[in-house]
């Protein structure tokens, strides 16, 4: 009796072995034709090669598919693509769709879903795709056909954890972090093998009594200290550091009740990826009372400074100020604001260290705090240009009214605030775009979002002189990057609060971007 | 993957492979039982002619959708899971709603929530009786499911994974997809055959297709995403490959244990909170 029907032998079926997707070579070499991490390239810099899109045909920009999410609200995350073949989340969710149609692939759906979001998206590695969820697991999935693999629990969900960043997949390592410190959560990073989802390596935000750094904080606040690790690092692997921004030392608002500088919350940390030893750290906030979550996206540059070329680590804080940094050492090299609306400190010392101005702080009644606690910037991604070595940043002009009390820490994920902040009526928010020079930080251009009053979108730059930007009017927006001039917009008609890629499939290049409950992509008028 | 309509229409055959002892995991009690009647087969039975005999003037015949109620054991989650929640609705109705109080006895209540929760629980959470372990052993081997099947990564791709088989589906769905026809290909998972239009000839399954592209995963686990301009012949099988002989080419034992095995595949994940009683986005 013949028990199957074999039209086409597909008894043959995925009998022969499958060369691996994507290697560890293939997230060095970043072709440009693929989006293999959240930020692009290992090095953050979110710049592609890719330029047949270009300043001379980008007004021919047309919509090439729309993909809506079922349920989804406002879309964070970061779509990956390869080979043609779009890996994108929203909280408990992974769906693969065709880049060059839309059309969906396979979904997959965590159970139970509990918790919410948002979910930042998702890393490849091989065959499988891997993503973590609101209830603090990371799932890996075959990435052909969305088949559950195995998953780990990262933290536990009952206590509050959650995990919104996209993994950071290294050398056969995925890398995860937490949140939310928030609550008094203490986050950390952790190294699972790809494989089996072993756990290999865990590095904690938080020093433990005796540990360097723990004198950095008073009586038993560190149990509570929170410092987690919500959103995606970058990788040098030549150095074979990770890098990744540290998030608030909790409670957020009253530092009375956790005197010190609180390492390492507010640092930009350096890991070895093997151990999960810490090489190095730079704190931007000490003694952060502002929830200023130091998280924002490293990017990696090597570039001259001062006349000799060096390894450079850049971020623009939430804090107001730009930061350059030496990669290898973490040697604070220069630093100056970005956004008018500083009140906090005057400046910084040689080291880097604030000078704080006084009593710019929470207060029982309420203070001005300049940024506010949304911040300067936020999650939504800076980009270079080695093209014209500037470095491009969602920046967000503001302050807030800081108010502090003496709550105290509940088990179980409760808000672990010490109250908090509004944003301040007499200086209305207003978001740009401004393009930075590498190493001084001097403004060279900027493009007013008008109307544009919350953050969200983040920015793409690419070989065809192109800054791609969203804002919250729904507006996505392709600027010169030499000048800023606006050379092509589109209405998604949704609030953009995603970052926007590149990618490109059987010669066609094409610019995608979550906006709202859907995801757009984009390519010249006339081509498939 | 969730495709729930798809995804049991498939447990197929297969190829000689060693057991796993990972993926045998008991079943999970169901949250929020309290029904002092318990979940008791006679407590089932009744409850379920008590409700064919009070509510199918809006629901339908053995919980199935009517012209004025939902289904009540249809593949979706609940607003209402736990046993004191259903008890409620069905006591006082359910304000806003075309749900009225019911005018039953609390015995007969109770005995209707055993019937609505026996429509919803998934395998995993039912008891299934046989020999897990003979089970998983057919599984890779004689009934060659995983010829086409994965769990946990282990097996093959043509069909749908059934990891979480256990903890999605009822344990009556399981049965009818070993022993019932299927009409349908269920879509994402139909045969199908192109030529390009440089001459290549591909054969696979169209994860998805319309008139203008066709994404295939091909037979060497590839994915080939095209537009239909770039295909000069496009032929589709006509028939599932998801056997429906199960109840000849096993004994019925050996088809117990494949359906005891099968209702522990769940993955165990977070436990849904105790006081977690809406909806889930």
């Amino acid at each position: 009796m013949t028990r199957f029907v074999r039209p086409f032998g597909l008894l043959t079926l995925l009998l022969l072995p499958v060369v691996a997707q994507v290697t560890y070579q293939d997230l060095v070499r970043a072709d440009p034709n693929n989006w293999l991490t959240y930020s692009g390239p290992y090095n953050g810099q979110r710049h592609s090669l890719l330029k047949q899109i270009n300043k001379g045909n980008v007004k021919t920009l047309v919509t090439k598919w729309i993909y809506h999410v079922q349920r989804a609200d406002h879309l964070e995350s970061v779509p990956i693509v390869v080979d043609g073949v779009m890996y994108l989340t929203q909280p408990n969710e992974v769906y693969a769709l065709d880049g060059r149609t839309g059309r969906l692939i396979w979904r997959y759906r965590h159970q139970p879903p509990l918790g919410k979001g948002p979910n930042r998206g998702a890393a490849v590695y091989g065959n499988r795709v891997y993503f973590t969820t609101p209830d603090a697991w990371l799932v890996a999935l075959d990435a052909r056909t969305g088949n559950f693999l195995w998953q780990s629990k990262i933290a536990e969900f009952k206590d509050g954890f959650w995990s919104p960043a996209a993994p950071l997949v290294l050398k056969g390592k995925i890398i995860v972090g937490v949140a939310p410190g928030d609550y008094g959560m203490n986050g950390f990073l952790a190294a699972y093998d790809a494989s089996t989802g072993e756990r290999l390596w865990r590095w904690d935000a938080i020093p433990k009594p005796g540990e360097p750094g723990s004198a950095t904080w008073a009586g038993d606040s560190w149990k509570t200290g929170g410092g987690d690790t919500w959103l995606t690092g970058s990788y040098d692997p030549d150095l074979n550091l990770i890098y990744w921004g540290i998030g608030n030392p909790a409670p957020d608002f009253n530092g009375d009740l956790r005197k010190g500088d609180n390492l390492y919350t507010e640092c930009m940390v350096a890991l070895d990826a093997d151990t999960g030893k810490m090489k190095w750290h730079f704190q931007f906030t000490p003694h952060d009372t502002a929830d200023w979550d130091a998280v924002e996206i490293p990017v990696l540059v090597d570039a001259p400074f001062h006349g000799q070329t060096r390894k450079l680590l850049v971020q623009a804080n939430r804090n107001g100020f730009y930061y350059v940094l030496d990669r290898t050492n973490g040697k604070f090299l220069h630093g100056t604001p970005f956004v008018q609306s500083v009140n906090w400190a005057k400046g910084l010392t040689p080291e880097g260290r604030p000078i704080l101005v006084p009593g710019v702080e929470p207060s029982l009644k309420g203070t001005k705090i300049c940024p506010s606690t949304s911040g300067a910037t936020n999650w939504m991604s800076p980009a270079y240009d080695p093209d014209t070595s500037l470095y491009y940043v969602a920046a967000l002009e503001g302050c807030g009214i800081n108010t502090k009390s003496y709550e105290k820490f509940r088990p179980g994920g409760f808000s672990f605030d010490a109250t908090g902040y509004i944003e301040s009526p007499e200086e209305p928010r207003q978001s740009y775009v401004r393009a930075l020079d590498l190493t001084s930080g001097k403004l060279v251009w900027e493009f007013q979002q008008i109307g544009s009053t919350e953050y969200g979108a983040g920015l793409l730059s690419t070989a065809g002189g192109l800054i791609f930007a969203g804002c919250d009017q729904g507006i996505f927006t392709a600027l010169d990057a030499r000048t800023g001039q606006p050379l092509w917009h589109f209405n998604t008609g949704q609030a953009i609060t995603a970052s926007p890629i590149t990618y490109s499939f059987k010669g066609r290049q094409y610019v995608a971007v979550e906006a709202g409950s859907d995801v757009v992509s984009f390519g010249l008028f006339g081509e498939n | 993957m969730r495709l729930r309509a798809t995804k049991t229409k498939w447990i197929a055959a297969a190829l000689l492979l060693a057991p796993i002892a990972a993926s045998a995991q008991p079943p999970k009690p169901a949250p929020g039982n309290t029904n002092p009647l318990g979940h008791s087969e006679q407590a089932i039975e009744q409850g379920r002619e008590i409700f064919n005999h009070n509510c199918t003037v809006c629901h339908g015949l053995n919980g199935a959708a009517g012209d004025r109620g939902p289904a009540l054991g249809a593949g979706r989650d609940y607003s209402r899971r736990k046993d004191q929640a259903i008890f409620d609705a069905i006591q006082s109705g359910i304000p806003g709603t075309n749900m009225p109080p019911s005018g039953l006895q609390p015995m007969d209540i109770w005995k209707v929530v055993a019937y609505i929760r026996s429509l919803r629980a998934t395998a995993s959470e039912a008891f299934v009786p046989g020999d897990v372990a003979q089970g998983e052993r057919i599984f890779w081997s004689k009934g060659r499911c995983s010829e086409c099947h994965m769990i946990r990564g282990r097996g093959r791709i043509v069909g749908p994974d059934l990891s979480n088989i256990g903890g999605e589906e009822p344990l009556s769905v399981l049965r009818d997809s070993l022993t019932k026809a299927k009409p349908q290909i269920p879509r994402g998972y139909r045969p199908v055959e192109v030529v390009t239009a440089d001459g290549r000839r591909l054969s696979g399954i169209a994860k998805n297709d319309n008139n203008f592209s066709l994404q295939l995963l091909d037979n060497q686990g590839r994915l080939e995403l095209f537009t239909r301009d770039e295909l000069r012949e496009v032929a589709y099988g006509k028939r599932s490959l998801m056997p429906s002989d199960f109840e000849t080419t096993l004994t019925p034992a050996e088809l117990q244990d494949l359906l005891a095995f099968l209702s522990r595949q769940a993955i165990q994940g977070s436990e849904r909170p105790e006081d977690s009683d809406e909806e889930q986005p």
